[in-house]
């Protein structure tokens, strides 16, 4: 049964890649305004997850079942769940030569919003706004989307991007990684200016260090393809000390017990 | 050929051009004794390799081609109405006339835009010397058919010491079933021109086929920006060839636009002749269908210190294909020249076939020179990207396509660049 205000809810779900199983029935609900971490090493599936939810075709969901405010995320495509309100900030953004940021990020916009939902004259201003807050040179505006761009320039692009389009469910993939501290502290700002209490995040990431910034309700720690635990933030804590073989054998243990 | 043929084309030929100059009836008909007398080319010859020949033969209609221009009085040839934007502009017409109008404020300036063939009946001197000059009947069989044959002919001379403010509008449209064409564009030294060459067919013609031969001559010190777009219908056959002769720190930017035709072959190139010299040649193929495009291009130094830079820029989808063939030749004493050439070719489908072939005859040491070619389908992790900020597919490969296009767009002079924009856009939203 979904609650009133569950956001984001899925049961068992398994994750396909090019034949090999990623993700092996992995279950979640994400509450209205709620902030949640998955943890984990890479190769536990973590990305793969947060590809096939967000509609990727080359990460098939192969069994389980999703829900975005109750409408079922798996008969979408990938333009359809953004348009519902879901957004993945990428690990890897990719570049697209010869579309400026400000034409990529008005055609998503009335894309999200629909085509007469914004005057170009607010659009500049909104956008303006934006730059500011994630720190971004204007001039951005008019060089075509990631192309050239820095690792961390990639990164505040993506989060500007969820500043422009207000999802109210957002899949962070790693944004944190490949920032130093004084961009992971803008992009965390930046992150945490969008959150209005009603809108989730889910952050996908290796380290605990933007957890500092953006402080999770729950954490979850994914090891080869499965959540092996959940808890408060100071899950976080404990694996940043003593890392994942501690929650890996502490489980094992548990397994044997 | 049949060489009966010969005898048969003089008689006709005489009638048809008792009126013209000496010079052009004996030149038209040294031209098709070479075009009868030279077989077909081989397929074998690298410029033939993706194309064939047959294709580009005027069958039965060769013999009614050429002919006079109708009689007409002066009024009749200036009729067309001359919109402010352009300080020329010429056009077709449907009973074989061409109407031609240049600006009253800018023809006391020496500016001249006419019918070839009346030009040539004025005796104006310059036609005379440059009329063949750098595209004659040697230079192949379709070309010395078309030095025969040519019956749609267009001059235009700008003189020393002028800038066009505003472009020359060449509106090339074909009305009937076959034609061959002419283009002499002479501008003198240290002047300015834009010229948009916009090129298309009447589409309910059962088939359209068309040769056409440009020359241009750059004086020195002058800048000639040059956009061609070709948007004949689907079941034409199209052959040109373009020469461009840019003179002493001169600089000329061309752009050639292939949308239209069934079958195409373009030959086009710029003789850099004279130190400083600067040519910069966009190609722009869109493809769909079963259209076939085969472009091949030349940047020929002969000079040392000049510049050259080819940008060719293929989108293919259903079955089209593209064949691209590139030739930078640096004579052995053009020393410090600078060459560039990118072929680039995006797939839209499985369908589509591609070739880029670059070819460099560089005969001295001191050149910096590079070439590239790349060939692919759209990256569907870009389509993922796209798709997942809302939007949809079919936008999502337009962005792509237009974005993949471009950087081409933005190296343009803005002068060409919305005109190449627009006629892309016609066919990208189909």
């Amino acid at each position: 049964m979904l609650n009133e205000n569950t956001l984001l809810k899925f049961n068992n779900i398994h994750v396909e890649v090019e034949g090999k199983e990623v993700v092996k029935g992995i279950s979640l609900e994400v509450k209205s305004g709620e902030k949640h971490a998955i943890m984990g090493p890479n190769g536990s599936g973590k990305s793969s997850l947060a590809n096939a939810l967000a509609g990727h075709p080359a990460y098939g969901i192969t069994a389980g079942e999703a829900y975005l405010n109750g409408v079922n995320l798996l008969d979408m495509d990938a333009t359809e769940r953004a348009r519902s309100g879901l957004f993945l900030a990428f690990q890897y953004p990719l570049a697209i030569p010869g579309v400026t940021v400000a034409n990529f990020l008005r055609s998503a916009v009335k894309a999200r919003f629909g085509e007469d939902s914004i005057e170009m004259r607010d659009f500049r201003k909104i956008l303006k706004g934006k730059f500011e807050l994630l720190q971004v040179d204007p001039s951005f505006a008019t060089r075509y989307v990631n192309d050239g761009f820095s690792g961390g320039e990639k990164k505040r692009l993506e989060i500007l991007q969820m500043a422009m389009l207000k999802p109210s469910m957002a899949i962070l993939d790693e944004t944190d990684s490949g920032l130093d501290i004084d961009a992971l502290k803008i992009v965390s700002h930046g992150i945490n200016s969008t959150l209005t209490g009603d809108n989730s995040i889910l952050m996908v990431t290796h380290y605990q260090r933007i957890l500092n910034y953006v402080n999770p309700d729950y954490v979850h720690v994914m090891m080869d393809g499965n959540i092996i635990r959940s808890g408060g933030p100071e899950l976080a804590i404990q694996l940043e000390e003593e890392g994942y073989d501690w929650v890996k054998s502490e489980t094992m243990e548990k397994v044997e017990a | 050929m049949k060489t009966a043929t010969i005898k048969n084309y003089d008689k006709k030929f005489r009638e048809k051009h008792s009126d013209e100059a000496d010079w052009l009836y004996e030149h038209r008909r040294e031209a098709w004794d070479s075009y009868v007398k030279s077989p077909l080319p081989d397929r074998v010859t690298h410029l033939w390799r993706y194309s064939k020949p047959e294709n580009f033969l005027l069958p039965e209609a060769e013999m009614s081609l050429s002919g006079p221009a109708a009689e007409r009085p002066e009024e009749k040839r200036n009729r067309i109405p001359l919109p402010d934007h352009y300080t020329a502009i010429s056009r077709y017409d449907g009973d074989m006339n061409i109407r031609t109008a240049v600006n009253p404020a800018l023809e006391s300036k020496g500016i001249i835009l006419r019918d070839l063939r009346e030009a040539v009946a004025k005796g104006i001197p310059e036609v005379k010397g440059a009329l063949g000059g750098l595209i004659g009947y040697g230079f192949g069989k379709f070309e010395a058919l078309n030095s025969a044959l040519w019956n749609r002919g267009i001059f235009l001379y700008i003189p020393n010491n002028t800038v066009l403010e505003k472009p020359v509008y060449l509106n090339r449209y074909q009305w009937e079933s076959v034609s061959v064409s002419r283009l002499l564009i002479i501008i003198g030294a240290n002047s300015e021109a834009t010229i948009i060459d916009a090129n298309s067919g009447n589409p309910h013609s059962s088939k359209l086929a068309n040769n056409g031969v440009i020359e241009t001559f750059v004086g020195d010190c002058s800048h000639l920006r040059y956009v061609h777009v070709q948007d004949f219908p689907d079941n034409s056959a199209s052959y040109f060839t373009q020469r461009n002769q840019v003179g002493r720190d001169a600089t000329s930017y061309s752009v050639f636009a292939s949308l239209g035709s069934g079958i195409s072959k373009y030959d086009v190139g710029t003789i850099l002749n004279g130190k400083g010299a600067e040519s910069r040649l966009f190609g722009l193929a869109f493809g769909n269908g079963k259209q076939n495009f085969d472009m091949h291009t030349v940047h020929h130094h002969k000079f040392g210190d000049t510049y050259s830079n080819l940008d060719h820029k293929v989108v293919l989808k259903d079955k089209a294909n593209s064949a691209y063939t590139g030739l930078i030749r640096i004579e052995k004493d053009a020393e410090n020249c600078e060459a560039y050439q990118e072929n680039r070719n995006l797939l839209l489908n499985k369908g589509p076939k591609a070739e880029s072939i670059p070819e460099l005859e560089i005969l001295t040491d001191q050149v910096r020179c590079s070439h590239g070619a790349t060939m692919g389908p759209i990256d569907p992790e870009m389509i993922f990207y796209l798709k997942s900020r809302g939007v949809e597919y079919e936008q999502a490969v337009r962005m792509i396509v237009y974005g993949f296009m471009e950087p081409t767009f933005k190296l343009m002079p803005e002068t060409l660049r919305d005109t190449v924009r627009q006629a892309v856009s016609r066919k990208l939203e189909g």
